[in-house]
């Protein structure tokens, strides 16, 4: 397969991220901590492996880890996000 | 940004009935779906379908949603991927009357309303035309006169999904345009091979800044076609994508 094809973006995940936060995912605003860059969670590369990885569209470092294990779900959120939920 | 309406509701797992089965393509079919309840949906959203099996085996892809926001009916559009663990049965197996579970919709980056304005481009590789036809048939729905300029990609000819609605909709003021990558029928007028910078001139994408211009596709379709029109000027930022990874289908 063409490396090119190895990743999606934050629209693949959008359903489970939309699990935990309620809110719809793909529309929340994340500032980079490494670059600074702000972007929408749908923009951002996703990496499927031992859990998913969510990385930054302009420097690729890592903006978010989930892990669904078998009696539990593991976050790990980096950079400066913003969750707006209505109601 | 914010936009009330179809979003509020809890994402909940619903069971949805098969109305109808339409091929589209040698390898693509239509899922037309009864959903009880469903709480509306914007042009560009998906949903995620899940399948289990009878030892409790669960498979769970996402699928986008090809009809229009104001269509009484849900439809999917299903490419049948070779070995696939889920599309080969909702292309095959699935009858007309049978059930299947879904929840959405889902997303709201990669939408598009006709109040959001246009003039829009849209460039599809392969299936990606899905969610852009959504916006197209939601244009047509309300009347818009938005300036709509569509690139389709595909393999061949009889691999462009939707291509009696799109000749339709080429007469009422969407530019339709085709790129056939690996076969050409004989006396073929259109592009060949990949997208490339003069196309994306011809279709006007040098325009940055004043298009809305959503991108969907295979990863590797994806990447080129953004990367092309950030070389055109375009700021990454306003490029909206959507990728269809390797998921198995």
């Amino acid at each position: 397969m063409d490396p090119a094809d190895m990743h999606t973006d934050g629209n693949a995940i959008a359903g489970l991220l939309q699990e935990v936060f309620v809110a719809e995912f793909t529309s929340m605003e994340r500032t980079c901590q490494s670059c600074g860059d702000q972007s929408p969670a749908g923009a951002h590369r996703s990496y499927d492996g031992a859990g998913i990885v969510l990385r930054c569209p302009n420097c690729d470092d890592v903006a978010l880890r989930i892990a669904e294990l078998p009696d539990r779900l593991v976050l790990e959120l980096r950079g400066a996000w913003i969750v707006r939920r209505e109601g | 940004m914010e936009r009330l309406g179809p979003r509020r509701a809890p994402l909940t797992w619903r069971v949805a009935t098969v109305a109808e089965k339409r091929p589209e393509t040698s390898n693509a079919t239509t899922l037309v779906l009864d959903v009880p309840d469903w709480p509306g949906h914007l042009a560009g959203q998906h949903v995620d379908v899940r399948l289990t099996a009878e030892d409790g085996y669960r498979a769970e892809r996402s699928y986008s949603i090809g009809s229009a926001p104001e269509d009484p009916r849900l439809s999917l559009t299903i490419e049948r991927i070779e070995e696939g663990e889920v599309s080969p049965y909702l292309t095959d197996e699935l009858r007309d009357g049978d059930q299947l579970e879904l929840r959405g919709p889902i997303g709201g980056y990669f939408t598009w309303e006709t109040g959001d304005g246009g003039p829009l481009l849209l460039l599809a590789g392969g299936s990606g035309l899905v969610p852009l036809m959504a916006m197209l048939r939601h244009r047509a729905a309300v009347t818009s006169t938005v300036e709509a300029t569509v690139l389709v990609s595909a393999r061949a000819l009889d691999d462009v999904l939707y291509r009696d609605e799109l000749a339709a909709l080429d007469d009422d003021g969407v530019t339709v345009r085709y790129t056939l990558t690996r076969e050409q029928p004989a006396g073929w007028t259109g592009w060949s091979g990949r997208v490339d910078t003069k196309m994306l001139r011809e279709l006007g994408a040098e325009h940055a800044g004043v298009l809305r211009v959503f991108v969907c596709g295979p990863t590797g379709f994806v990447e080129h076609v953004a990367d092309l029109l950030v070389q055109l000027g375009h700021d990454p930022h306003t490029i909206k994508t959507e990728r269809f990874g390797p998921t198995g289908g």
